[in-house]
């Protein structure tokens, strides 16, 4: 259970270490391995609200105050309820009854780290949607669960007017089922999330088929003949593939191996230079000779460009000259990126952009609740993600419920009420899937249960998708993320 | 809810409404729940009265453990855990502060639910669990182990398994195992004896890195193989017998300017001090939301079965959060040959020619064993004992002889480890 020798050395680098670590660092230390101090920089940045102060909301929190996001309001004008303080663990048991909920949780989140800053805010939201709106877009993301229908719709609109807005975060649950789905801001008339550095696992292709000039240079010059036994087992197999790739294509009228036959005879030829039988470089080029014949394409080729090979059997100089080699490329290749770019951008961010130029992503997403707008798109998933679906109409159906009866009324749905709600959100003749009466006898069961483990594990997979969004690392999710707790599963609804 | 006890700890501490949310649940069955749910009392009586439950680690995963179960409505809580509180426990272990540094964590961890959670009891235990006996074991209905250790886990599995006596129900103890790495993580359900179990699936985990000493010694290319050579060759070089300890600064300090110079030496770049700590500690990234979706997934697989209110997760879930959310629910095969739960010798194939140390070899490099330092015997001989020194030293002149001449094909050898849980029996024979 070893992490990525790479990806440590990435982001520890990133860190100042010249001397022992100062407390902060310390107690940090087990996340920068992960997002490293651009990430924890963004992390400090951030303004989250999080809409109303239940178990689920509270448990979010705690996973983003912990590793230290920089404010969270709580937006809930409720008093603590005996059921809240039974379910919730940031509030105090029965000495928190007919307090307010948000003053309650926000004193006790805040204990987790003091240098995370709480507020509580004991407005409605329909006060806020109302009189106050221009105080949402001030937040950097936004948290919602088991939103009211009427309000939902509010806020996911007011949020996906402008592209500044914050990003808005949905989570619903009920006993154990649940759903959570990202908003992304809108852009240029679609919505998109850029992922600066996506951690991909993986391997590069290190241009093997399309050496740089230096690296053929490099590699011809080797007199792998005459060279002695020691100094023959320490080549890069870099070098290797270079090398037998380049007096293939002479042989073969400029074309790397393409058969089967003829890439188990590339293979042979690999091993047959071999000058004793355990050269661990020569095994190394055997296993990697796919890459003589796997074509770098746009994406690999920046990769390539940015990044250092991954270790490799060689002695010390041949490595670093081989490292260096890749650096002075990347830096030429950096240089004609700036004479593309028509508007200035400061150093830091072009080195931030090539360095993980081979791990950009694009993700576009879309308004909460497009897809319960279309009957056809819907339709389509009962074919497809019938599971996903099927959980997915019966919190739907809930919601709309919800929406139709009294504020504050018990809610009590029937299988029959609700299978109804669901089966008017799909096309006529359409049926409903046969996953939906396990879906919706479970929505029944328990409408408004937020289960103290259910919470948690929302809890814990929200604030994952949280991070991901601010810190602009890893890929967050794309589509509306189902959970199952009964039979322990996630699956991704695709929007 | 009158106060019917005198205990501190009973359900007197509970109020109106206080299980609203979870009685939803314990009222009413699902269209997924088992006839033989008991819904209402029944059932309510044995999470909050009855049910006993063990939870290995007091960490990462513990914290979460501890806290899920108590709101749950669990109430005999015990937790063993060896360490203590660490400031780099602090970004994700969130039953401990600042001032909790050094204090044993089973023990803070115990009295922090106590405090919050009226009514639950948390019994903590400050040390190793193989200080403990069977007798101790038999005690719980269940184990949950928030562990960040291979061995610990073998050898939690290994005693469940053995605790199983067919004539007594109450002797299966399902165990629920939960780990985490960075985005990553596991949570799975093992019935000893009739699903799965730890040492079945022993061939999952990832191969450690090893780096070879020639190139630590020789031809460094990596930061980390400064590191090692600072840490593996120079230290023992410079300090003699003086022990490494890896939580004292001062030794992270001379390691990693020893290790610096090294690279600035042979031009690599890259050595950090965190980098010389996370080499020789061996550091995992660790982050509270992957925890705590890990610990969630382990109490709501207590609860369920606990209660019989849901169906159960049969038997791995594995969740890999760094591209998105992706998840796999699996069963996960039981080994007929599994050296704990298989009940059968283990069958291996040998060239006539492979001698004793070859065999030895061979037994540490397979990753589904996982076997350090073996020692070697038949029923009536000693093969190869590591220790003690004059046992060793009688039986090493085994070590070259050829397997055939000791053991006959069909013969049984017993292997015995210190990372093995328990001994292994292989059955020998010979390729022709």
């Amino acid at each position: 259970m070893l992490i990525d020798s790479k990806n440590v050395e990435e982001s520890t680098t990133a860190l100042v270490t010249e001397e022992a670590p100062d407390n902060k660092t310390r107690r940090y230390d087990r996340q920068l391995r992960l997002w490293a101090a651009s990430g924890q920089s963004a992390l400090e940045s951030s303004r989250l609200l999080v809409i109303s102060g239940t178990a689920t909301s509270t448990s979010i929190l705690k996973n983003l105050v912990l590793p230290g996001i920089g404010h969270f309001t709580i937006l809930d004008p409720r008093k603590v309820t005996p059921e809240d303080s039974g379910n919730n663990f940031f509030l105090e048991g029965p000495s928190s009854i007919g307090k307010s909920r948000a003053e309650e949780a926000v004193r006790l989140l805040c204990e987790l780290n003091d240098g995370v800053e709480g507020k509580a805010d004991l407005r409605s939201l329909e006060e806020v949607l109302d009189n106050d709106k221009e105080w949402l877009t001030e937040f950097s993301l936004v948290i919602a669960h088991n939103l009211e229908g009427g309000l939902l719709d509010r806020l996911s609109k007011l949020l996906w007017e402008d592209e500044s807005h914050p990003t808005l975060a949905i989570v619903r649950s009920s006993g154990f089922l649940a759903e959570f789905y990202i908003q992304y801001h809108e852009h240029t008339g679609e919505s998109f999330i850029c992922v600066i550095e996506s951690h991909p696992e993986t391997a590069q292709s290190l241009q093997i088929d399309k050496p740089f000039p230096a690296l053929l240079r490099d590699s011809l010059a080797l007199d792998f003949e005459n060279m002695d036994v020691t100094d023959h087992g320490h080549i890069p197999y870099v070098y290797i593939l270079v090398r037998v790739l380049e007096d293939w294509k002479k042989a073969h009228n400029g074309s790397p191996p393409s058969t089967y036959a003829e890439r188990q005879e590339f293979k042979k030829l690999i091993l047959a230079m071999r000058k004793k039988s355990d050269e661990e470089n020569f095994e190394e080029a055997e296993s990697q000779a796919y890459r003589a014949w796997t074509a770098t394409t746009v994406p690999s080729e920046i990769r390539d460009l940015f990044s250092d090979p991954k270790d490799m059997k060689a002695d010390t100089n041949k490595y670093i000259g081989l490292q260096k080699l890749y650096k002075k490329r990347a830096e030429e290749e950096k240089q004609i990126f700036k004479s593309y770019l028509t508007a200035p951008v400061d150093d830091a961010t072009v080195d931030a952009f090539v360095k993980n130029a081979h791990a950009l992503k694009l993700l576009r997403g879309k308004r909460w609740g497009s897809l319960d707008e279309d009957p056809k798109a819907l339709a389509e998933l009962v074919e497809t993600s019938s599971k996903q679906l099927s959980t997915h109409l019966a919190l739907s159906a809930l919601t709309s419920l919800a929406t139709k009866q009294q504020p504050n009324a018990p809610l009590t749905p029937t299988v029959e009420a609700l299978t109804a709600e669901a089966q008017a959100l799909l096309p006529a003749g359409v049926e409903l899937p046969a996953e939906f009466g396990d879906a919706v006898g479970e929505v029944a069961r328990a409408p408004n249960a937020d289960l103290p483990n259910t919470a948690a594990l929302l809890g814990g997979i929200v604030a994952q998708e949280v991070i991901k969004m601010i810190t602009k690392q890893y890929i967050p999710i794309h589509g509306s993320c189902i959970i199952d707790l009964i039979e322990t599963w996630t699956g991704i609804l695709p929007v | 809810m009158a106060s019917q006890s005198s205990n501190n700890h009973s359900a007197s501490a509970d109020w109106p409404g206080r299980y609203h949310h979870i009685d939803h649940i314990l009222d009413t069955p699902g269209p997924r729940t088992d006839p033989e749910f008991a819904a209402g009392d029944q059932v309510k009586n044995f999470l909050r009265k009855e049910s006993k439950i063990l939870v290995i680690g007091a960490g990462g995963l513990g914290c979460e453990i501890l806290a899920n179960l108590a709101l749950t409505g669990f109430k005999d809580i015990h937790v063993i855990d060896m360490d203590t509180i660490d400031i780099s426990n602090l970004n994700r272990q969130f039953l401990f502060r600042p001032k909790d540094v050094g204090q044993p964590k089973a023990t803070v961890a115990a009295e922090f639910i106590m405090r919050r959670v009226p009514g639950v009891k948390v019994t903590p235990y400050f040390g190793k669990i193989q200080d403990k006996d069977d007798d101790y074991y038999m005690q719980f209905n269940l184990v949950i182990c928030g562990l960040d250790s291979v061995e610990a886990r073998r050898w939690m599995n290994a005693t469940l398994v053995n605790l199983v006596d067919p004539d007594v129900p109450d002797s299966l103890k399902p165990m629920i195992d939960g780990g985490t790495e960075g985005f990553k993580g596991q949570a799975r359900v093992i019935l000893p004896t009739i699903t799965s179990c730890y040492e079945c699936s022993l061939d999952m985990l990832n191969k450690p890195t090893a780096f070879p000493i020639c190139t630590i010694a020789n031809t460094p290319r990596l930061p980390e193989h400064c590191v090692e050579w600072a840490s593996v060759l120079e230290w023992p070089r410079v300090h003699g017998d003086r022990k490494m300890d890896t939580d004292d600064p001062e030794h992270i300090g001379w390691l990693y300017k020893v290790a610096a110079a090294r690279a600035a030496d042979f031009k690599i770049e890259g050595v950090t001090w965190s980098l010389t700590q996370g080499v020789v500690k061996n550091i995992i990234p660790a982050i509270a939301s992957t925890n705590a979706i890990i610990a969630a997934a382990c109490c709501n697989e207590a609860f369920k079965i606990s209660t019989s209110s849901a169906a159960f997760l049969n038997n791995y879930f594995m969740l890999i959060g760094t591209d998105g959310v992706y998840s796999y629910t699996f069963e996960h095969e039981k080994r007929d040959d599994c050296p704990v739960c298989g009940g059968q010798a283990v069958d291996i194939t040998l060239n006539p020619e492979t001698t004793v140390e070859q065999l030895i070899e061979t037994l540490t490099e397979r990753q589904d064993l996982q076997i350090k330092k073996p020692s070697l015997s038949t029923p009536t001989k000693q093969i190869y004992l590591q220790a003690p020194p004059q046992l060793e030293k009688s039986t090493r002149p085994n070590l070259e002889k050829k397997v055939s001449e000791l053991v006959p094909a069909g013969g049984e050898v017993t292997v015995t480890s210190s990372t093995l849980p328990m001994s292994l029996s292989l059955r020998i024979s010979y390729s022709t």
